[in-house]
């Protein structure tokens, strides 16, 4: 059994200082490592500022959309309205009947799972399971997702890397619009009876919110998923510790996100020259903060690169830090305490037929980061 | 015995539940206390449980453990009345304990 031991590319960087001088786009970027260091900048909105539209992901995302994304490419206090106007729709996982209804979906994919010789996991169980989940978060007609699931693991780029972003512009506008006609209690309907300082939003403001919500919530819960999927592949024996032990799932979800850590790292931009521990950034240039690095830094997660499921405390920054610390973690963490919970009830695991993981290639490191594809044969129970 | 327990929130108002069983965590999320999300389900993970005790009450709740002052150690506005409330399980004691809900930091 191959035991996979996660790679971390920012071990020795990190080892000599808390940043890295490096580039992305043509451009310099101070590339925050520690993580204590990386906590602090993240709650530090005048010094590292989110008010940097197409600049918050890294790459730049010019490209792929024509709007500022809301609330995450504002600083408070603008921030703290806007994502007070969506926050509601991100706090329903905790209510009951998503719960249920969240119970049901795994439960349904994964007896479907079970029942095939082979499942391909990006494409045929976590797609699926991100684009149907979503619609509860978004409380449109499960049938949406239809359409959801035929789009890629990213939502603006296909496999080539080529932008589709202009089509998913389109279907969000025509949501808009359909909503303007017909209001119901829908994510769009919200958005479009909101108010931002006595105002409505304008039509570029709620595709804002929409895109966001789009792509923030895909290829961090496709590939939490698949990596998920492919530890406990990796090992059978996590399954049986937690059903021994069915509270291990809380901490178990903590300990596969931080060690998934599905976004790398976000952007900031310097409005004044600063100096960020001794590299020296430029007015309007960008530092990054980098989750995966602070996740596995040694001074706070004893044996970082292990996996331990009883982890605790496990003050990791999977989510961010700070006023935008992510709206989609109830969603997200229901999904994986319910993955684990239903893989126990109705699995004994299951048998890894291949794998292809995905490589993010960039200046000065490779990271693993999931899976282009993961082939798996369900075990019953 | 119902145990009755009073949270303030930021705003300066009160939620009062009158018979609190469970974490103090579960007991806020379960009344929507303005502040508490509990994000992690009580595993010292998002320290978004942060309450501050009153002081008449500080003996009677007791201090936090190693781990759960290791996550406190990271936040900004703690002192010495502060507790993650997913960590402290109610018991009839606590009738009539009083906690603020932390700035968010
Ligand atoms: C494991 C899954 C996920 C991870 C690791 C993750 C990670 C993050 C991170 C690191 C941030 C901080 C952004 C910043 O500081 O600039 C963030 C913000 C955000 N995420 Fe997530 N995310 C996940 C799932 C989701 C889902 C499912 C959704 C929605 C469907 C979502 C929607 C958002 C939104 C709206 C924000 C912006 C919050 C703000 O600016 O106030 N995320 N996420
Ligand atoms: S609920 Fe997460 S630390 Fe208390």
């Amino acid at each position: 059994m191959s035991n996979c031991p996660y790679h971390d590319p920012f071990k020795s960087a990190r080892e000599q200082k808390p940043v890295l001088a490096t580039e992305f786009d043509g451009d310099p970027v101070a590339m925050i490592l520690g993580f204590k260091e990386v906590r602090k900048a993240a709650r530090d909105y005048t010094t590292f500022s989110s008010d940097a539209p197409f600049r918050v992901p890294i790459p730049r995302e010019e490209d792929v959309r024509s709007m500022r994304q809301y609330p995450i490419e504002v600083d408070p206090p603008a921030h703290t309205e806007y994502r007070k106007i969506v926050e509601p729709f991100f706090r329903q996982p905790t209510q009951p009947e998503y719960i249920e209804r969240m119970e049901n979906l795994l439960e349904e994919l994964i007896l479907d799972a079970l029942e095939r010789d082979s499942i391909e996991i990006v494409r045929e169980f976590a797609i699926p399971l991100q684009s149907r989940a979503l619609t509860y978060l978004l409380n449109v007609p499960e049938s949406e997702a239809d359409l959801w699931t035929t789009w890629g693991t990213h939502v603006f780029r296909d496999e080539s890397g080529k932008s589709k972003g202009a089509e998913m512009e389109t279907y969000t506008n025509s949501l808009f619009d359909r909503a303007e006609a017909n209001p119901g209690d829908d994510f769009f309907s919200a958005l479009v009876q909101a108010r931002y300082q006595g105002r409505p939003l304008t039509r570029e403001e709620m595709q804002g919110c929409a895109n966001l919500a789009f792509a923030g919530g895909r290829d961090t819960i496709i590939n939490t998923v698949s990596t998920v999927m492919a530890y406990i592949a990796e090992h059978p024996e996590a399954l049986d510790a937690l059903r021994e032990n069915p509270k291990l799932v809380m901490t178990a979800t903590e300990e596969l996100i931080r060690y998934t850590s599905p976004v790398t790292h976000l952007g900031r931009m310097c409005p004044m020259d600063t100096d960020v521990h001794g590299v020296k950034v430029d007015a309007g240039k960008l530092i990054s903060l980098n989750w995966a690095s602070a996740n596995f830094d040694p001074t706070m997660f004893e044996e970082p690169e292990t996996v331990r499921l009883d982890r605790k405390p496990n003050p990791h920054i999977a989510f961010g830090n700070g006023a935008h610390n992510c709206l989609g973690a109830p969603h997200a963490r229901l999904i994986v305490r319910t993955l684990l919970k239903k893989l126990c009830q109705h699995t004994n695991g299951m048998t890894l037929l291949s794998a292809q993981r995905k490589v993010e290639k960039e200046a000065d490191y490779e990271r693993a980061n999931a899976y282009h594809e993961l082939k798996v044969q369900l075990i019953s129970k | 015995m119902p145990t009755k327990i009073t949270f303030i929130t930021q705003d300066g108002s009160k939620v009062v539940v009158e018979d609190a069983i469970g974490t103090l965590m579960e007991v806020a999320t379960e009344h929507d206390v303005e502040g508490i999300d509990g994000d992690c389900g009580g595993v010292c993970s998002c320290s978004t449980c942060h309450v501050k005790v009153k002081r008449e009450w500080l003996d009677k709740v007791g201090v936090a453990d190693e781990i759960e002052q290791d996550m406190l150690d990271l936040e900004d506005e703690t002192d010495e009345r502060s507790r993650l409330c997913c960590q402290i399980e109610v018991v009839e004691e606590f009738d009539g304990l009083i906690v603020e809900v932390a700035p968010l930091s």
